[in-house]
């Protein structure tokens, strides 16, 4: 039986570079930062908000996120939209993570011939 | 205005950068109100509902190192083996040789043996300076942006697998030391001993007469187990031969006590003048006899110590 602080570490270890993808992919629609993690959860990748709100700070400062703050609704909130450079920088994320899955699968298959 | 979420931003505010702070702020304020609401929505205390929100979030000081991408170590992995090594380096040798400096410096004072009271203070003192800058310069480094050129590492680095595993080098150390320092206190008591005459020259403790052979030639005895020690060390291991030398040379230097104890030949006569508790007879042959049982003792321990060490090695 393997133990469950091990098996959470390395689920954390495995979902780790994933929440950035996920991420841009999500904010090809702009969003905030509540609805995003909503929106993430809903789809089955749970963030802690700790973890996601400097994260999204983390890739607009690197460019692959832009940023307006949108002040009609109740309270201003800061919108986050997947940059160009964010998009392509998805793209070969996206490429790496079917590579993994293809990789996986072709190992499973070669070790139960 | 001193609402929960009040402090909990400005506990979060207070080490983030400054130019981003106001953005920041603006930003984590709207994000628990809108994580307080959906929570309120729901039926939820709107009190109950703002605690636990700010639970969720976690410790502000953390919260505000990923905000930063500060790291959260003193020393990281890039520095950490340099760190180690190079700690354990200098704290291998730095301490013992200040101790060592002062220890001489101070009996060269004539302070005998309450030098070694300081000494070991000394040594502790310098060790902890050690450690504390040492670790303090690695810590600035690792935050400083570049990285320095560490050399790579190289499989020419590979230590040779240790020869010596029955007899380590430390313990060799100890030994050749301990033996130059009773050599070098035979001469040096004779100078220099706690006790004075009324004029104050020096009462040597150990009969002067005895400088006519006997206390040469434990000298001559100490000097070759010294270099005894050294060879064995070359040699790496014991064995039965090492242990035959061992034996007769620690006979050599015992026997030679013992005698001189038990037949009153040992202490210089003339303490009898300065210590009256020592010119009694009857009290110089206990004494006689309590450093002839002394070195007996500490002569059996030392070869079934030896005798187990070789067994183990030749089994």
């Amino acid at each position: 039986m393997v133990s469950e602080d091990v098996l959470r570490t390395h689920l954390q270890e495995l979902r780790r570079g994933t929440v950035v993808v996920a991420s841009l992919v999500a904010l090809r629609r702009p969003d905030y930062g509540y609805a995003l993690l909503q929106r993430l959860s809903d789809h089955g990748f749970p963030v802690d908000a700790n973890t996601l709100y400097p994260l999204l700070r983390r890739l607009e400062d690197q460019g692959l996120l832009t940023s307006e703050w949108n002040t009609e609704e109740s309270r201003p909130r800061k919108f986050y939209r997947t940059s160009d450079e964010g998009e392509s920088m998805l793209n070969r994320l996206l490429d790496d993570l079917a590579a993994v899955q293809t990789s996986i699968t072709g190992l499973i298959q070669g070790v139960d011939r | 205005m001193n609402t929960l979420t009040d402090r909990y931003l400005a506990a979060t505010l207070r080490s983030v950068p400054t130019q981003r702070r106001d953005e920041i702020a603006s930003e984590l304020r709207a994000s628990i109100e809108d994580m307080v609401e959906d929570r309120t929505g729901g039926g939820q205390d709107a009190t109950a509902a703002e605690r636990e929100v700010l639970t969720e979030l976690g410790n502000p000081d953390l919260l505000a190192a990923r905000y930063a991408d500060r790291r959260l170590q003193l020393i990281g992995p890039t520095y950490y083996l340099v760190w180690l090594r190079l700690l354990k380096l200098l704290l291998s040798f730095i301490p013992a040789l200040v101790g060592t400096i002062v220890a001489i410096v101070d009996v060269a004072d004539g302070k005998g043996f309450g030098a070694i009271g300081p000494a070991i203070v000394v040594a502790m003192q310098v060790a902890v300076q050690i450690a504390f800058w040492l670790t303090l310069t690695f810590a600035l480094i690792d935050r400083s942006q570049t990285t320095a050129g560490l050399p790579e590492w190289t499989v020419d680095q590979l230590p040779d697998v240790p020869a010596h595993r029955g007899v380590s080098l430390a313990d060799t150390i100890a030994s050749v030391a301990m033996l130059v320092l009773t050599i070098g206190y035979l001469p040096f008591q004779h100078y220099q001993s706690w006790v004075h005459e009324t004029d104050g020259r020096n009462i040597p403790i150990l009969d002067p007469a005895l400088w006519s052979f006997w206390l040469p030639a434990l000298m001559v005895v100490l000097l070759a187990t010294a270099v005894f020690e050294i060879v064995k060390y070359r040699i790496g291991h014991w064995s039965w031969r090492l242990f035959g030398v061992k034996a007769l040379l620690s006979l050599a230097f015992s026997l030679p006590l013992t005698w001189l104890a038990l037949s009153d030949r040992l202490l210089n006569p003339a303490l009898g003048d300065r210590l009256s508790w020592l010119a009694d007879g009857d009290n110089r042959n206990t004494l006689g006899a309590a450093i002839a049982v002394g070195t007996a003792v500490i002569l059996v321990w030392d070869l079934i110590d030896t005798s187990t060490k070789t067994r183990r090695r030749t089994a």
